[in-house]
């Protein structure tokens, strides 16, 4: 391969790579949260952006160092999911067939954030840029990438491996899943149901902002980002099988590498309708998705 | 809940109905004509017209059918490109408008599909993943809706004889197309097919038992709702100006939904009244536009969250307090 090749593969493999973690642990948010309390959270977009923004004001306005305002990040929405699950969530626990009602309440959600953000951030800047967690670039062969990207990427794929043994081997992980399988047996077996509910809400959102703060400290973003990965965080919870952790990781990760693929070769815009197309089909045909158990 | 006394027979239902009618289409051209001094509120109150004509076909597909189309803004979008397309090329407007509502139709009806299969929710994602699709497709197809950009300065139709036609006189024909939309809504509801769209509504399993051909009347539903949405958006783009994207958007579907689930959904006046007081509180605001969105935002969980019927149940409760268990049963199973 010559040296031009060897480089635009490089790029593509590492844009694939930071793009599909990060698109994996929003799915992987917006997914353990549909697969136990039926909430499809088409607000996921707004959330992501929410800490991106957040991050933005801690680093650049406030002057706080990234990686604490990583951990600040991700932290505030611990309380953020239990306000917004006392004030609203809470309501619909028992209602039946809750998801429609929860995807239009979450569509009301989005609304009103987009408005906040555009009558605030969007009045501020067009673009946003936050400082590197760290500086410096390594050479992978001839191909030079920012230490900063690299760091994106292990945090990001450290989130998603410590996600995978907190549901595997934790107390709480092993409850969830077994309220995702099925509710009623596992309050059977002693699984307090509703508190599992509160804990996925919460780790859920935890994941999404994680995915957020990380987008923002590897690229700059603006305010539309939100709507796209709103809609791509649907496409891949879809196609992955709503409530599979495994399949919005790795249909995350095929996304990630589309995109990166796609955006080599043709624009964007074709990258989006294919996403949209895949998921059309898998509604039409296979509504419980690929990795469903 | 309207089809709850169907004892009454068909006339003394339109005699029932003929008052709050004839209010409608004398308020419908008479409060443009008296605002005729003020271009500015009399623009408004045309907008305000053209929302009842897309919030009726929103409630005949969202109340009456218990789908939730949330690509509805996209097929009015469908329908402004062809008619300001074609109008551009050198058709009649007034030929335009009917090829476009026709074509809107044609497409809302294809776009429906998937409601054969899908229900609540799905069906309601699957619809906003074909209002993306159209969104982005306005985007992508540049040469024949300029892109990002849209299309600026579209006149008003031509006049017969010569010149364009006046503004207040545009104003005429949409409280025209606003009465007519309604007056179609109700002899919808008042006829067999409204009926079977509404046991389709409660339960299509067992409306498909009883000998329904679900198949035939969702379509059919698609189609009359998609005409609707493309007559209103035809009409929306020379009264406006100005169509874009952005214009027939997944919020302006969002909108116009909040108009008919606010006002409440399957009743006739519910959601004329959503279109009557949200349409002009969005111009109230228009200094702080994006203060409009959160306003919208905060009605979309008030509804999800307190009533569930929007106003127009609210009113009706208090009134029919004889039967709330069955109106509340309705809501449950309305909210599938």
């Amino acid at each position: 391969m010559s040296n031009a090749n060897w480089i635009l593969f490089l790029s593509t493999l590492s844009t694939g790579l930071i793009l599909g973690s990060i698109f994996s642990l929003v799915a992987a948010g917006v997914t353990i949260v549909y697969g136990s309390i039926w909430m499809p959270n088409a607000a996921n977009g707004q959330f992501f952006l929410l800490a991106a923004l957040f991050g933005w004001t801690l680093t650049v306005s406030w002057g706080i160092h990234p990686a604490i305002a990583a951990i600040l990040v991700i932290g505030v929405s611990v309380p953020l999911s239990y306000l917004l699950e006392v004030l609203l969530i809470k309501r619909f626990y028992d209602v039946p067939n809750r998801n429609i009602s929860y995807f239009v309440l979450s569509l009301g959600i989005t609304q009103i954030l987009a408005g906040v953000f555009s009558l605030t951030y969007g009045q501020w800047s067009d673009q946003f840029q936050l400082p590197p967690l760290i500086t410096g670039i390594t050479f992978i062969g001839p191909f030079p990438i920012a230490n900063n990207r690299l760091a994106v990427l292990a945090l990001a794929i450290a989130i998603l491996a410590g996600l995978f043994l907190l549901l595997r081997f934790h107390r709480y992980g092993r409850a969830l899943r077994a309220v995702f399988q099925n509710r009623d047996a596992a309050a059977l077996r002693g699984v307090n149901v509703k508190a599992s509910y509160s804990m996925s809400f919460a780790l859920g959102n935890a994941v999404i902002f994680a995915g957020g703060i990380l987008f923002a400290l590897a690229y700059s973003f603006d305010l539309t980002v939100a709507w796209t990965m709103a809609i791509t965080a649907f496409a891949i919870m879809i196609i992955g099988g709503p409530g599979s952790v495994l399949g919005a990781v790795v249909i995350g990760m095929v996304f990630g590498f589309t995109q990166a693929i796609v955006s080599v070769v043709a624009s964007p815009t074709i990258a989006a309708f294919s996403y949209l197309g895949a998921m059309l089909v898998i509604l039409l045909f296979k509504p419980s998705g690929l990795f469903a158990k | 809940m309207t089809d709850s006394s169907s004892t009454t027979s068909l006339s003394s239902d339109w005699k029932k109905i003929a008052g709050p009618l004839g209010a409608f289409t004398i308020l419908a051209f008479a409060i443009p004509a008296l605002l005729s001094g003020n271009r500015y509120l009399a623009f408004v109150a045309g907008i305000t017209l053209i929302h009842i004509v897309w919030t009726s076909g929103m409630n005949l597909l969202y109340g009456y059918t218990g789908l939730m189309p949330l690509m509805f803004a996209g097929i009015a979008g469908i329908s402004a490109y062809f008619a300001v397309d074609l109008t551009a090329s050198g058709w009649s407007f007034w030929v335009a408008l009917p090829v476009g509502a026709l074509a809107a139709s044609i497409a809302g009806t294809i776009l429906g599909l998937p409601s054969l299969r899908l229900k609540g929710f799905y069906f309601t994602l699957c619809s906003l993943v074909i209002q993306t699709v159209i969104t982005l497709g306005f985007v992508y197809f540049a040469n024949l809706t300029n892109g990002d950009t849209g299309i600026s300065q579209i006149p008003l139709p031509a006049a017969p004889g010569s010149g364009t036609i006046s503004a207040p006189a545009f104003d005429l024909i949409l409280a025209a197309a606003a009465v007519i939309g309604v007056v179609v809504l109700i002899a919808i509801t008042r006829s067999a097919l409204g009926k079977r769209l509404i046991a389709i509504r409660e339960d299509d399993e067992l409306a498909e038992m009883l000998g329904i051909n679900v198949t035939r009347y969702k379509m059919t539903a698609f189609f009359i709702g998609s005409l609707f949405a493309g007559v209103g958006g035809a009409l929306y783009a020379p009264y406006i100006g100005f169509i874009s994207p952005r214009s027939f958007d997944v919020l302006i579907s969002m909108n116009i939904w909040l108009m008919v689930a606010f006002g409440g959904r399957g009743t006739i006046w519910g959601p004329v009244a959503g279109a009557v007081i949200l349409v002009p509180l969005s111009f109230l605001l228009q200094e702080y536009y994006t203060v409009k969105d959160v306003i919208y935002g905060l009605l979309i969980i008030a509804v999800i969250v307190l009533m569930p019927g929007g106003i127009a149940s609210g009113l009706k409760r208090t009134t029919r307090a004889t039967e709330p268990v069955a109106a509340g049963a309705a809501e449950q199973r309305g909210a599938k």
